[in-house]
Parts: C-alpha cells; structure tokens; sequence
C-alpha cells in the first residue's frame, strides 16, 4: 500500500480501482458471494465511489484489446447486476452505481456488436431507473419505459421469447406507476404489456414468472380507470388468487405475503358484495400478510401494511361507528411512524395517514389533543416535502386540501389566529395547484371562517371567489353553499334585498339537489330576512 | 455654460416665480414640524370634537382612527397630539409606528421609553432591546419645537428588536413611574396598524386586550377593512371610539389648498376663500379643478399637488393657469406610474382596470381573473391594494363589495382635460 505525498488523503480513483480488483478477484455472478463481499466493505460504497467508477472504467479500458475491453464491460455489468440486488446499505446509492456502471458498459457492449447483451442491459437499466430515488421521479419512470422500449427492440417475441416476456412485464410495471401522460391510459398500456407477457409465462411452463405477472396485473385492474370499477376490483382479486397458487406461504413466504396484502386492498375497495364482508376479508387477509411480514425481518414493508391494516379498520369504525377500531388503527399507524426514513414518500404518506386517522376520531371525540396531534403529523408531513422530493405534486395537493378543513376546524375552535393561516396557506398553495375544486372548497372554508369570526368583507369576497370558481366547475352543491354563505353575510351586513336573492338561489340549488335539510335551513335564513325587510317598511311609514 | 449652482439658483427661482418659498406638498405628515401642521391641517372638526370630548372625562379610552389608505390617519392623529401637548401639558404623549413583526405591547413599551429620557429603568429597556437613547435624549431638550419627537419612520422598522420577555409587566411597570411625572395620564398613539395584514392586526389586538384595557389612553390607526365589523372590537367593545376618516369634501379640500399654500407663500397669507389670492399661485378656477382631481383624498392631494407645481416651474410659470394645470395633471399619471414601479403583474391588472374602468368582486367573472393569471379575487386584491396606495386606483364606497377605479388622470397621450369626478 504505498501513499503519496504528505498527509493528503488517498486520491478516490485510486481506493475505487483497488475496490473493482478485489471485486474481480472474489465474486463471481452469485449474488450470495457479492452480497458478503458488499457488506464487508460497506465502507467504501460511497459517493465517491460513485464518482470515481467513469474514471476506473476509462482507466482500465485505456488501450486495451477488444477482448479485454469486453471483461472489463462483463466487470461493470456483473457489478451493476449485483450492486443493484444488494438488499442492505444506502439504497439510493447503489442504485445510483449500478445505473452509472450500466452506462458505462454500454460503451463496450453497444447495439451492433452485442445486441443481447445490450438488451439485457436496457432492461436492467429499466429496473434501475423505476426503483430510482435521487432526480423526479416521472423522469426516472420515463427513462425506465425507454430503456424497456430499446431492450424490446432486440427482445423480440419470435427470437427471444423469455426475455421478450420478461421485459414486457417490467414494461407493465413501469407503466403502472408512470406519472406522466394520461393515467387512464398508462394503465390500459401496463395491463396490454401484462397480457402478452402472459402468452409466454405460462402457469405450467413458467409458474414463478406467471404468478409474478399475475400478481402484476391485479396492480393494474386494482387501480384501473377505464371500465366499471366493481367489475375491475373482481379482475384484480381473480388475478391475486391466480397467483397465490403458485405463491404458497410455503414456498414463496414473502411473495405470497406481498400478494395477500394487495388482495387485501383490492377487498377494502371492493363493491360487490357486502361492504362489511368485504372488510372482514381484508382484515383477515391483511392480518396473514403481516404473519410473514413482521417488524424484525421486513421493517418496510410491515410498516406499509399496518398502515394497510390501519386503513381498513378506519374503514370498518366509519361503517359502524366502533371506536375500538379508530383506536387500534391510530396504535398501528403510530407503532410504524419511526419505520420509514425521515423525509422519504412512505414517511410522509404515513404522517399524513396518521394525521388523518386522528383528525377522524376528533370528529367524535372532540379531544383536542387528537387535533393538535393531528396538526403535528401533518406539519411534520408538510416539513418534510422538499422541492427535489419526487412525489411532491401529489402529496402537495392533498395536503393543502386538508390544511383548510383543518384550519376551518381550528377557526371554530377558537384558534382563529392558526387556523386562519393554514386556511390561507392551503387557498395560496392550491392557487396554482392543477385541482381547482380543492381550490374552491379552500376557498370557501376560508369564507366561512371569515364568517365565523364575523370580519364580513373578507367572507364576502371569499365565498364570491368560491361562488366564482364553483360555477366555472359548474359543481351546484358548492354554487348553492356558497350562494347561501354570501346571502348569509350580506344579509348581517343589512344588505338584506341582496342577500335575499342569493338565498332563494341556494335554497333552490339545494332542492335541486334532493337535500330539502339544507334548503330548509337556508330558508329559515331567508324567512328572517323577509321579516327585517317588512319591519323596515313598517316602521318607515310609522 | 452652467454649473450645477447656477441650475440650483434656476430651480430656485422657478418656484420663488409661484411666489413660494417652497413647495409645501409633502406625502407623509410625519415630516412635518408640528408648527406647519397645525398650519395645514384642515377640516375633520367633527372626528377633533369626537375625540376632544372623551379627553374631558378622567376616565381612559381607547380609540381607533380607521380609513383607507393616504385618507389622513396619520395627520389625524399626529394634530391630536399636538393639540394635547400644548392644552394638557400634565399628559405624557407618544407616538409609533408598528414597526412589522412587532407586538403592541412591545411597540407601547418601546413609544413610552423614548418619552422617558430621563428615567434610568426606561432607558435601560430601550437599551436592552437594542435601541439607541441618545438621541431621544437630545430631542427631549427642545420639546416644544421638536417635530413632535418621534425620529425616523422608516428606518425604525428595520431595527432588528430584542423583544423583552414579559412586554406587558415591563410597559405597565413604566406606566406607573410616567403617571407619578404626569398626572394628567399617558396617551400611547400607535400608527399604521393597516400597513400589517388584517389578520396579523387581529391577532395583535387580541394579544393586547390585557395591555389595551390597562393604565394607558390608546390611540390607534386602523384598516379600514376586517377590523370595523370585527368580533373583538365590536362585541367586546374594545374600543370607546372607532372614528371613520372619510374622504374631504371640495369645500374643506379647497380650504386645505389655501391652508398649505399660505404655509409656503412670500408675503401674502391670506386665507379668506373668497379672496382669490388666497389660492395664489393658483387662480380660483384652476384650484377648484386641482381640488376636485384630488378627490378629497389628502395623500393623492399632496401627491398631484407636488407634480403640478414642479410642472409649473419647470414651465417657469407665474401662474397655475388652466394649461398649466392641464400639463401638470397630464405629468401626473406617468410621475405615479413611475414612483409606484410596478411590476409586470400588476401592471396588467392596472392595464386591465383602465381598460374596464372598474373592478370588483362582485363583477369580475372567471375569465377576467385567468387573463391575469389567477382564478380568484382574493389573489388580485393585494395588487389593487398596491396600486391604491400608489395612487393608481382608488377603492369606491360601496360597502357590499370591494370596488376599484382607475384615478381619474389625463392620459400622457390625449389633449382631454380631467374627466368629471365619480
């Protein structure tokens, strides 16, 4: 181990060169092997590993014999290949080698002089980039469906039947989770590419990589758009069932687990059948996926399914009023909070899953600490979205939603000032947002805590712009409340011929839409109204 | 050729041709000496009579000065403290400006300390939230023609302020050593609550309700919005006085023109209305209009009257005739534009004012709003604030909705004189 110069650290190139020989020299392609050998030098899988790994391939490929060239390409493969498999260690950072040691292999490996591998390579690259963390995500899911894409140009049906399905089923995958272009049609493509996959992947022929896709293509009818959704729900579970045949608990513990909890979720939404049935299913099938998926040997993904679990026993307590199962959902959700990484998708999903489950049972228990935790798992959530976070939009959108049902909450509670401002926060974010009917309710919540807190300008002006945005989004529940919040407000200003007209309008939406409570109590409004009207008159001639 | 002195002495002379010393229209009453304010100050003997009346009980009082933005708040309030120096000397009288981020009891705390020169415990307070003493110290020595002793405005609420940890104990500890020096009491006026979002002002007050109720008299300047109908000030009657500042009418206004005029004037005070050398360099005629054009709003008074008589001079005019005003009036729209350096969105809305001749949230539809870039009223509203307070726009007395017109100005590019008046 000689080092050069005085003091100064080694240069990275030269502990990443000294790292890839000792790959070279003790792993071959078993995943076993390099999963040891990973480990033991956890170390030095770092970024400047990363960084270092275009300088070592250039290094070792400079003025080399095509042969040689080819071994060091073989090199950057099999690493990437096994880098990207390793289960431990920092999951972004390996991903981020195994896509750089892709791209540089493919400088060896390219099209014309090696196809199948430079399909293979597509395709693993494909799998990278769909399980990548750094950049946006829809980015990486668009790169994904391109490098599946490329890999299907060589990977023909005809030539390379296996591979062919193999990589359409990847295709599916990437297409199901796809956030660019129309979603309806993302999942019509994910459930194509499942079903041609599945003329190659027979059960009897390949009935792990069948079940596989069937498990794949139950994803994709669970969250399909196009067609009846009841009926879709019943392909999705037929498809899980298929596919448990061939994952036993037995013999595939993990993938039948996995595959369990997505049937549990398919009955959670199901809408054939009796709802209450339907859950009790999926209590039950949730509950077997969590025998296998235990905290000590999947954190993750037990995590993921106590918040699975959590969700459908809130689902069960709103259904029957049971506060049981409101408590034990909240114990679930809070048992995984600490799972997730800080600031990862899952975190926030879970702060926000938990806040919603607390801010459900303030609804009948009124306790106002089940708000003020509520509030802290949703600030934690909302802390924890940064402008790189690759599911941002999304969660972004929902957060603000709840933000103004929250803030109306608070305003009624007499935290005007806190709730005011997330009121205001959530009608600023959901501006420029792409969900203009969150907008409006914001809009309109907002109008009402103005009202509340008798400041009439400011609820006139925002149940107009609610009023405003409604009839643009001809939504006629939201015209006829907002109508009757603005005639409500007009009228305690003593404008009350004004405010009388936009009464008898919200009182006509309301029958409109067959809620004669509503209209009744807009009318009664309305009724008084009329009789300050009359006592004015009466008294003028007195 | 000429030198920058001689360009001086021009400039000079051009206005001494108005017969001015100088030009006496000043956008902030608080660079005022006291002396030329009371000079100046016209009209409002209703709103003086209001609030002289509560000061004749032993009983202290809280009172609001609401109204839009540039109506005279800040004069108001400033000429009422300056009556009670000279008629009640035995009162301690203050004055602040919120400074942003700051809560009442502080910003009390801070107005009162500044008073005390001479108490120790009060300029330790100042002291210890890093505010300099000295020069109160220096403005307490001449006290009677002090421009009311209240030192800079502006840069005061950049002052990066240690907050005291129990503002309100330190405020009513103070308030008790100021009442054993002044009997009559101690008034605290606190200015420019409606530079601050309303909510934040109502937050404010709900914070200060304990402080608000204590030993002091309170004086405060409002929004003219969501604090009038607001729950804390009307239901629990927060306030003994809320005092709505309207807009002038032309007689007081024209008053107010004689009033500055002769503030400036070489050898001619004349005052009488119906003396037209009491609007000189102005003629009747040309005042009347100039009045008019100010619709009864003081701050877009002095604003167009400083961009008329600059006009004028640069015309080297005697005399402010009907052309002469026509160029000063048309110089005017463009010399706001251009002090209210408007960024590109509220240009377009100011664009689109124009163009409509009013806005409201009553009227403007969806289409309206996505041609400026936004799906709601409330987005434009803080952009018509702006230009209301830039003198762009100005917001009608319709209380059921919120209404903005352009100021009516002769374009830059038309002949037109002032269209008439809303």
């Amino acid at each position: 181990m000689g080092k050069k110069g005085f003091g100064q650290s080694e240069p990275p190139t030269w502990k990443a060169k000294k790292f890839m020989r000792a790959f070279m020299q003790r792993v071959a392609e078993n995943q076993t092997q390099a999963n040891q050998f990973f480990l033991s030098n956890q170390a030095q899988l770092d970024e400047s590993l990363l960084e270092a790994l275009p300088l070592v391939f250039a290094a070792f490929t400079a003025d080399k014999l095509p042969e040689e060239r080819e071994n060091i390409a073989q090199l950057f493969l099999t690493f990437g290949n096994l880098i990207q498999q390793f289960p431990l260690g920092d999951r972004r950072l390996n991903l981020e080698l195994a896509i750089t040691a892709y791209q540089l292999a493919l400088q060896v490996y390219t099209r014309q002089a090696f196809p199948e591998q430079w399909a293979m390579m597509q395709n693993n690259l494909g799998n990278a980039y769909g399980d990548r963390i750094c950049g946006e995500r829809a980015e990486n899911l668009e790169l994904a469906i391109a490098a599946y894409q490329l890999a299907l140009q060589v990977y023909t049906c005809e030539a390379f039947p296996e591979d062919w399905a193999m990589t359409q089923n990847n295709l599916s995958n990437a297409y199901l989770y796809r956030i660019r272009g129309e979603r309806t049609k993302n999942l019509e493509l994910a459930i194509a590419a499942c079903q041609l996959a599945l003329q190659v992947y027979t059960c009897e022929a390949f009935p792990e990589d069948w079940a596989m896709t069937q498990n794949n293509l139950g994803n994709a009818y669970l969250y399909r758009i196009r067609g009846e959704r009841a009926e879709n729900l019943e392909l999705a579970i037929a498809a899980y069932q298929l596919a448990l045949q061939v994952y036993t608990r037995e013999a595939f513990p993990e993938k039948w687990a996995g595959t369990q909890n997505n049937l549990g979720t398919a009955y959670c939404d199901r809408i054939m059948g009796e709802q209450t049935d339907n859950l009790e299913q999926a209590i039950l099938t949730y509950k077997q996926a969590a025998q296998v998926f235990t905290r000590k040997a999947f954190p993750e993904k037990w995590a993921k399914s106590q918040g699975n679990l959590a969700e459908a026993l809130i689902k069960r307590a709103s259904l029957t009023d049971n506060a049981t199962d409101l408590d034990t959902a909240i114990s679930l959700l809070q048992q995984a909070l600490d799972i997730p990484v800080t600031g990862s998708s899952d975190f926030i999903d879970s702060q926000y899953q938990f806040g919603n489950a607390l801010s459900r049972r303030y609804e009948h228990s009124q306790n106002p600490n089940d708000l003020q935790q509520a509030l802290q798992a949703y600030k934690i959530a909302l802390d924890a979205i940064s402008p790189e976070h690759y599911d941002r939009k999304q969660i972004w959108q929902a957060l603000p939603t709840t933000q103004s049902i929250l803030g109306s909450r608070l305003v009624r509670e007499g935290r005007w000032q806190e709730g005011l401002q997330l009121l205001l926060n959530s009608v600023n974010q959901l501006s420029t947002g792409g969900d203009p009917l969150a907008h409006a309710n914001a809009l309109f919540q907002t109008g009402r805590a103005h009202e509340f807190l008798s400041d009439w300008d400011n609820a006139r002006l925002y149940y107009r712009d609610a009023l405003r945005l409604y009839e643009h989004l001809k939504d006629q529940l939201g015209i006829a409340k907002s109508r009757a919040g603005l005639g409500g407000v007009l009228v305690s200003q003593g404008y009350l011929e004004k405010g009388m007209a936009e009464l008898a309008k919200a009182v006509e939406g309301y029958y409109q839409l067959q809620k004669p409570d509503q209209a009744a109590e807009v009318d009664h409004l309305y009724q008084a109204a009329q009789r300050a009207v009359e006592r004015q008159t009466t008294e003028a001639y007195v | 050729m000429t030198t920058a002195d001689d360009i001086f002495d021009q400039s000079f002379s051009n206005i001494q041709r108005l017969g001015l010393r100088e030009i006496p229209f000043t956008e902030s009453p608080i660079d005022l000496r006291s002396e030329t304010l009371q000079r100046i100050f016209t009209g409002r003997q209703n709103e003086l009579r209001q609030v002289f009346n509560l000061f004749q009980s032993r009983e202290r009082r809280r009172i609001l000065v609401y109204g839009r933005l540039g109506i005279g708040k800040s004069a108001f309030l400033l000429e009422v403290l300056s009556v009670l120096r000279r008629k009640r000397p035995k009162m301690l009288t203050t004055y602040i400006s919120l400074p942003v981020n700051l809560d009442l009891a502080t910003t009390a705390l801070i107005a009162l300390a500044r008073e005390m020169a001479d108490d120790d415990w009060a300029q330790q307070q100042l002291y210890q939230m890093g505010i300099p003493t000295e020069k109160i110290l220096r403005e307490r020595s001449s006290e009677i023609s002090a421009n009311m002793g209240l030192g800079a405005k502006a840069g005061e609420k950049d002052l990066p302020i240690t907050k005291p940890q129990y503002p309100t104990v330190s405020l009513d500890t103070l308030l008790e050593r100021a009442q054993a020096k002044y009997p009559d009491g101690v008034l605290i006026a606190i200015d420019d609550l409606d530079k601050q979002n309303p909510s934040v002002v109502r937050q404010l007050m709900h914070d200060a309700q304990g402080m608000l109720k204590g030993r002091a008299w309170f004086l405060l300047t409002g929004h003219p919005m969501g604090m009038t109908g607001d729950l804390l000030t009307s239901e629990r009657g927060l306030f003994d006085l809320q005092l709505k500042l309207e807009e002038l009418d032309l007689l007081t206004t024209y008053q107010m023109l004689i009033n500055y005029l002769s503030s400036a004037r070489i050898d001619n005070d004349c005052t009488d209305p119906r003396d037209p050398r009491s609007v000189l360099p102005f003629l009747p005629e040309t005042a009347e209009e100039f009045c008019q054009a100010s619709l009864g709003k003081p701050r877009l008074f002095n604003r167009l009257g400083n961009t008329i008589l600059v006009t004028a001079a640069d015309l080297e005019a005697e005399r402010i005739t009907p052309e002469v005003l026509a160029q000063g009036l048309k110089a005017a729209a463009p010399t706001l534009r251009q002090q209210a350096a408007l960024n590109v969105q509220e240009e377009r809305v100011r664009a689109l004012l124009q163009q409509r001749r009013s806005l409201s949230d009553d009227t403007m539809t969806i289409a309206d709003l996505e041609q400026l870039g936004f799906r709601s009223f409330n987005e434009v509203l803080p952009i018509l604030e702006r230009l209301e307070e830039a003198d762009l726009a100005h917001q009608l007395n319709q209380d059921d909705a919120k209404v903005f017109a352009p100021i009516p100005l002769p374009s830059a590019d038309d002949e037109l004189l002032p269209e008439e008046n809303i």
